[in-house]
């Protein structure tokens, strides 16, 4: 365990395939996230960056392969006798505790309030007393710089403060690793700067996260590897100077380019 | 399944006699209550001194249960004003009566949701009021509420099984006689309860099909 | 002599004379009332759940719920449940069974307002955005806790105002529970016009009656409906 290189890293993706009946979304895909790590995933619309994200917390089920949190794999269980068993959904769950996801529309609960928001799966899902709840909605809200709106309701605030509820409540999870799909695609462009920040926050503070984005600047800036994701393979990987400033492969070059005009 | 056989096949020209008399009852009542909603959503919306009258006329018919109502018609009316006088014709008035509030609404509603520029954009094409009604507002207004329209008739169709109680001879009567003729009420009323369930499910799932189309035919979407 | 029976029918001092008798029989609308509005909602929740359930077998068995008791008329089902299904019950259990009226009517219209009551459910439950769902199972949570911690309260509130006309549907409905000697208000005119003969001011008394109180009851639900609805988030 004190050896860095034998344990496993914190998100393992392997072989992983999705098809939604005919249509290969996902052929194959293999990666690996260490602790204290930002990968971000770019691509064309429709290369299946979300379908890849929503296969590793398990809201979409993979046709194959596989997704391991911290050497477990999500969707099955290797018996000590090599017996392999499915995983019940209500396991599954448990898994998703440690994956924290912020979404493009944010999908706040309307009905409750920020605080309301954030304290709902600590107090609800992990069984966490009131008062420890609170204190921890309220740290994680200080964290996004929003402890003053903690009553207000979501339909009151502007689009970057309810992403940023968002990511509180993602973070009130304590989750092992962060997912963002395009948190700020939804956005005007004056907002976006406020949750970039935030994000950047997060980063410097060493959260493994995994981010989706079209954010090309903030992408080079605080990853630590980049993946250029085309029609459902991984066509490019590797540390952003490379990935965004001298890719090997052809389509990401062109990809890249394409976007500065 | 000899019981059926004796009970409801060879019965079936006395249950479909009933049923012939449901779909003229409720046809009649269905004719009936859209004229009438029309005229009273009308009359609320452009014919001021009566306003108020056609409004409670509305709310009361909305708000009295159908039993009620048709109790009221059938007992009271023709002491009242000597009018209806047969059962049947207190059926349909009773069954006509209870829609015609709900379709008033409805029509209002239309109406309201048909904004004025449709009217200004006929009347700037030198329509008179009442042909840009007819020929402008009101075919909107029937596309836009086809769907309620076919509900409600499903509503007339339940209702008027309540008519067989003032011995009107629909399927519901029939199927009484028959059940006090036998006294065997399991597969009568079975295949009663069964044939009605069909109808108002096949009527509904039509009138949907229909209004669809009219909407899609006219862009609304589904 | 139109004049004269205006006058006799708004002599309601007949429907006065007997107003003991007649609200004993109005308490009776309102038992009917309750006991099949609690059979309603429990079976209209049920066949709700079955029908936005991720599994076929159970989507279907909700939907024909639906379609078989929300295209039953009233008085049809009234009369099934009363003459029908004791009889069937007394061929399975081996023994006679027989149903009390007020049994009956619970029975009946609890069944037939359940497939209304079902779809206004399930438009409530869908209108929720399948986002806020999602959010809540990448929060870990499972479908029990969403159902009533995320769902349940928006689509209560936007089902309201319809779940409200429902309600005073089925209490309408209840006129007809006279039809198998339920003794509500109607079946107590029905009796004293009997006696008295003069259906006049009694069925116009009984009707005002209704209508007053079906009318104020609506009038009261949709407000208090559309004011909670419109509170706070929206
Ligand atoms: N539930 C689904 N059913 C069928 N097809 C789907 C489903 N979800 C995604 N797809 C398809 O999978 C492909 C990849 O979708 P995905 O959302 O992963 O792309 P993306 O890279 O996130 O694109 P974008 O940048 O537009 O968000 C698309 O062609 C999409 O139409
Ligand atoms: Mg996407």
């Amino acid at each position: 365990m004190a050896d860095a290189a034998s344990t496993p890293p914190c998100v393992e993706v392997v072989d992983l395939h999705k098809r939604f009946g005919p249509l290969e979304v996902l052929r194959g895909v293999s990666t690996r996230v260490d602790r204290g790590s930002v990968v971000s995933i770019i691509g064309a619309s429709g290369s299946g960056k979300s379908t890849l994200l929503r296969c590793i917390n398990y809201l979409e089920l993979p046709t194959s392969g596989e997704v391991r949190i911290d050497g477990e794999a999500v969707g099955f269980e290797r018996r000590p006798d090599g017996q392999v068993r499915k995983r019940s959904a209500r396991e599954i769950a448990r898994f998703r505790q440690d994956l924290g996801m912020v979404f493009q529309q944010f999908n706040l609960w309307p009905h409750l309030t920020v605080l309301g928001n954030v304290v709902e799966a600590p107090l609800r899902v992990r069984g966490m007393p009131k008062r420890e709840a609170m204190e921890l909605g309220r740290a994680c809200l200080a964290r996004v710089q929003l402890s003053e709106k903690a009553d207000e309701y979501p339909a009151r605030l502007s689009g970057g403060q309810q992403q940023r509820v968002a990511i509180a409540r993602a973070l009130a999870m304590q989750p092992k690793v962060m997912l963002f799909d395009e948190a700020t695609s939804a956005l005007d462009p004056e907002l976006t700067g406020e949750v970039l920040e935030v994000m950047r926050g997060l980063a410097a503070d060493g959260t493994t996260m995994i981010v989706v984005t079209h954010e090309m600047a903030f992408a080079r800036e605080v990853s630590d590897r980049a993946i250029y994701l085309h029609n459902g393979l991984i066509e490019e990987e590797g540390p952003p100077a490379q990935v965004f400033g001298d890719p090997k492969s052809d389509r990401c070059r062109q990809f890249l380019a394409k976007l500065l005009h | 399944m000899g019981n059926w056989e004796r009970l409801v096949w060879n019965q079936r020209d006395v249950l479909l006699q009933g049923l012939l008399v449901t779909i003229e009852i409720c046809a009649i009542a269905f004719a009936v209550a859209i004229v009438m909603g029309l005229g009273l959503a009308l009359i609320r919306l452009y014919v001021r001194p009566l306003r108020w009258i056609a409004g409670f006329w509305i709310e009361y018919c909305r708000a009295t249960p159908i039993f009620v109502q048709l109790m009221w018609v059938n007992y009271v009316w023709p002491e009242l004003i000597g009018w209806p006088t047969s059962f049947y014709t207190a059926g349909w008035v009773a069954l006509a009566l209870q829609s015609s509030g709900y379709l008033a609404e409805t029509f209002r509603a239309g109406i309201e949701n048909i904004g004025r520029g449709q009217r200004e954009a006929a009347a700037a094409v030198g329509m008179s009021p009442i042909l840009a009604f007819r020929r402008i507002v009101l075919p909107q207004v029937l596309v836009m509420i086809a769907p309620t329209i076919v509900t409600q008739f499903t509503v007339i169709v339940k209702s008027s099984t309540l008519v067989s109680v003032i011995t009107v001879q629909d399927l519901m009567f029939q199927s009484q006689r028959l059940v006090n003729v036998w006294y065997e009420p399991i597969e009568i009323l079975t295949a009663t309860a069964a044939l009605y369930i069909l109808f108002i499910f096949a009527v509904s799932a039509l009138g949907k099909a229909l209004a669809d189309r009219l909407r899609l035919r006219y862009g609304l979407g589904t | 002599m139109f004049s004269q029976n205006l006058r006799e029918m708004l002599d309601l001092a007949l429907f006065w004379e007997y107003r003991q008798i007649l609200l004993a029989g109005l308490a009776f609308n309102f038992y009917v009332f309750a006991v099949s509005a609690v059979v309603a909602v429990s079976l209209g929740f049920l066949a709700a759940l079955g029908r936005v359930n991720p599994l076929r077998p159970l989507r279907w068995l909700g939907a024909i719920h639906v379609e078989t008791f929300r295209n039953a008329p009233d008085y049809v089902m009234l009369v099934w449940v009363h003459f029908v299904l004791p009889l069937l019950l007394s061929q399975m259990l081996g023994q006679r069974i027989t149903f009390a009226p007020f049994v009956s009517a619970v029975i009946a219209l609890g069944l037939v307002y359940s497939g209304y009551l079902a779809e206004t459910f399930r438009t409530g439950i869908q209108a929720v955005p399948k986002g806020q769902i999602e959010a809540a199972r990448a929060c870990g949570m499972g479908g029990a806790l969403i159902m009533r911690r995320i769902i349940l309260p928006q689509a209560v509130r936007m089902m309201l105002p319809e779940a409200m006309n429902n309600f005073v549907s089925l209490f309408k409905a209840t006129t007809i529970v006279s039809l198998i000697t339920v003794p509500d208000l109607m079946y107590r005119v029905s009796m004293v016009t009997q006696q008295e003969m003069r259906p006049l001011p009694l069925y116009t008394g009984a009707a005002i009656t209704y209508f007053l109180l079906i009318w104020g009851v609506a009038a009261l639900a949709r407000a208090g409906s559309e004011r909670w609805r419109r509170k706070i988030w929206a």
